[in-house]
């Protein structure tokens, strides 16, 4: 087995970042949006398939992420303008951009399958399981590949997306409460967007890392659902969300592991059920 | 960029030869004219009330005096600044039609009205002795201190309405906008209203501008009217708003909604020929007769 700590750190990190951006996606309504990133985080691995790099290497590991992440942020700012274009109907534009990154992706998986499938007799060769394989890999995530490279690159990116939305916390609470007003105080909207947006895709590309495409959306909902079921402040809202995404990476990990599990969807059940007890929670004290 | 402090005869806002067409959005649509050669000055410390149909531009006026649009042609000066630099300086409070804030949000009524001042912190900075007089301040003045704890969901109609303003003063403006403040509000409510701007007027030398397709809401609020129909027809003269006037700007008889204001048969006159109206800025218009009833 390989070396698991990389692997953990990582995932513990990324779910720190996952907690504090998760209020702001749930309070701004944006977790249909992670959804249409995350798919289209899918295309952008596709393409990094197609032009032959994907993660064997350092560098190869560098530059798949730098695809994907070019890709996703592309596919995040596609969806504002869409909207825009659309009167505001983000839907529509989530659809759009959902499906079309997805077909991209399959079209694009084949051909890389095909160029590779094959010797230059045209005889097929082994493979089509290592490239299922590696679809279900993209799809669900596989954290426990992860070595100290690309665990580095993940906690890095995960530490700089906290610590800006920290920075831009004050920004981002006007802009989520009350955007139309936003311009009026001097704060710009668009760009206020376009930033937030810019940094949900890094911090999805990162949880795909854990969940992967199908999942990831989860993580930057679940933690802020939860803690807006136990709080109606803001600021203990923030630290519940940390600490619920934590605990609940935390424990599907270990459960994961233990029972020889699949480590991502682990997580995210285990945040499902966190959800599920605030929610309950609530309603006792509502009733109470 | 001229200083905060203004001379007390610079104009609040000046408006030189402004026009504002919006861009066609589709296939099917055209570019929108929405004003067109509006010129006017808003001195300090009046409230100054614009009356107008709903698609008479007043909403567009707005947006071009807190510079989220900006003139197609002409140009727009808010106390000496252009409206971004005075928007920037804190120097222009606003109050949309609508509330569209997200009131599910765990936010303090208190909290809400320091995002006005929290929003301009380094991310390092706290809320200063000068930050928590003005917050503190512009609660007292909406007369909201008893709510402030309470999450702003809890807040009824008109105690958000109060909150916002509070939220709208509290970087200390000296300007503020209030877009169809009273919409759907009773004639009760309405004078509640004029009162509590009466009170900002004077309180904090603000000049205030309302815009409303409501002659009773700018009657009771505003000292002075200005008529929005694409351009601006009447301002500021002292002889009453004449119902065809008023049928004039609103494009069909309103006479029998305000019988009690004077009209002035020569002035009406001079108000019906709609060339003149469209070439110039009359000041063959209107005073409130309404006042602080």
């Amino acid at each position: 087995m390989n070396n698991l700590t990389p692997a953990i750190l990582a995932a513990l990190i990324i779910s720190v970042m996952g907690g504090s951006l998760s209020i702001f996606v749930v309070l701004k309504r944006l977790a249909f949006i992670g959804q249409g990133i995350s798919h289209a985080a899918f295309g952008g691995v596709g393409i990094a398939l197609v032009l032959g790099v994907h993660g064997v290497t350092t560098a190869s590991s560098i530059g798949q992420l730098t695809i994907v992440v070019a890709f996703s942020i592309l596919a995040a700012l596609w969806i504002a303008a869409l909207s825009r274009a659309h009167h505001g109907r983000i839907d529509t534009a989530i659809g759009v951009v959902l499906s079309a990154s997805m077909a991209l992706g399959f079209v694009l998986f084949t051909l890389a399958e095909s160029k590779h499938d094959h010797d230059e007799h045209g005889h097929a060769v082994q493979g089509h399981e290592d490239q299922h394989h590696l679809i279900e890999e993209i799809l669900f995530g596989n954290i426990l590949d992860t070595d100290w490279t690309k665990a580095s690159i993940a906690i890095l990116v995960a530490l700089a997306i906290t610590a800006i939305t920290w920075l831009n916390r004050r920004r981002f609470i006007f802009w989520a409460f009350d955007e139309p007003v936003t311009d009026a105080y001097g704060l710009n909207a668009a760009r206020t967007t376009n930033t937030f947006l810019i940094l949900l895709s890094l911090a999805i590309v990162m949880a795909m890392q854990i969940a992967g495409v199908v999942l990831a959306a989860a993580m930057l909902v679940l933690p802020g659902a939860a803690a807006l079921n136990l709080t109606a402040k803001l600021r203990p809202a923030f630290i519940y969300s940390i600490v619920l995404a934590v605990a609940g990476a935390a424990i599907g990990l270990t459960i994961g592991l233990q029972s020889d599990l699949p480590v991502g969807p682990t997580i995210v059940l285990t945040q499902s059920i966190l959800y599920l007890i605030t929610l309950i929670t609530r309603s006792i004290a509502i009733r109470s | 960029m001229p200083p905060p402090d203004q001379p007390p005869n610079q104009p609040a806002v000046e408006i030189d030869q402004v026009s504002y067409t919006y861009p066609a959005t589709g296939f099917d649509s055209a570019p929108t004219p929405a004003l067109n050669a509006v010129n006017f000055n808003i001195p300090q410390n009046t409230k100054l009330g614009i009356l107008g149909p709903n698609g008479g531009g007043k909403s567009t006026l707005i947006k071009l005096i807190l510079g989220i649009l900006k003139p197609t042609t002409g140009t727009i000066k808010v106390l000496g600044c252009s409206p971004a630099q005075a928007r920037q300086q804190g120097l222009i409070g606003y109050l949309p039609q609508r509330i569209e804030a997200d009131l599910d949000w765990p936010i303090s009524v208190n909290e809400t009205v320091a995002l006005a001042r929290t929003c301009k912190l380094k991310p390092w900075q706290r809320l200063s002795k000068a930050d928590h007089a003005a917050i503190d301040r512009a609660i007292d003045l909406v007369e909201i201190q008893d709510l402030v704890h309470r999450p702003i969901g809890t807040l009824s109609g008109g105690q958000l309405q109060r909150a916002m303003i509070a939220r709208a003063i509290a970087t200390n403006p000296k300007l503020l906008v209030l877009d169809e403040p009273t919409v759907g509000v009773d004639i009760a409510g309405q004078q509640r209203f004029g009162k509590l701007i009466d009170t900002l007027h004077q309180e904090l030398d603000l000049t205030v501008i309302l815009v409303s397709h409501d002659m009773r809401a700018i009657a009771a609020t505003a000292d002075r009217v200005a008529c929005l129909s694409r351009t601006l027809h009447f301002h500021d003269a002292p002889q009453g708003l004449t119902p065809a006037v008023l049928a004039q700007v609103f494009a069909h008889d309103v006479a029998g909604v305000f019988g009690d204001i004077h009209i002035d048969a020569h002035l009406a006159d001079d108000c019906d020929d709609p060339t003149h109206a469209h070439q110039h800025q009359h000041d063959c218009g209107c005073s409130n007769s309404g006042g602080d009833a």
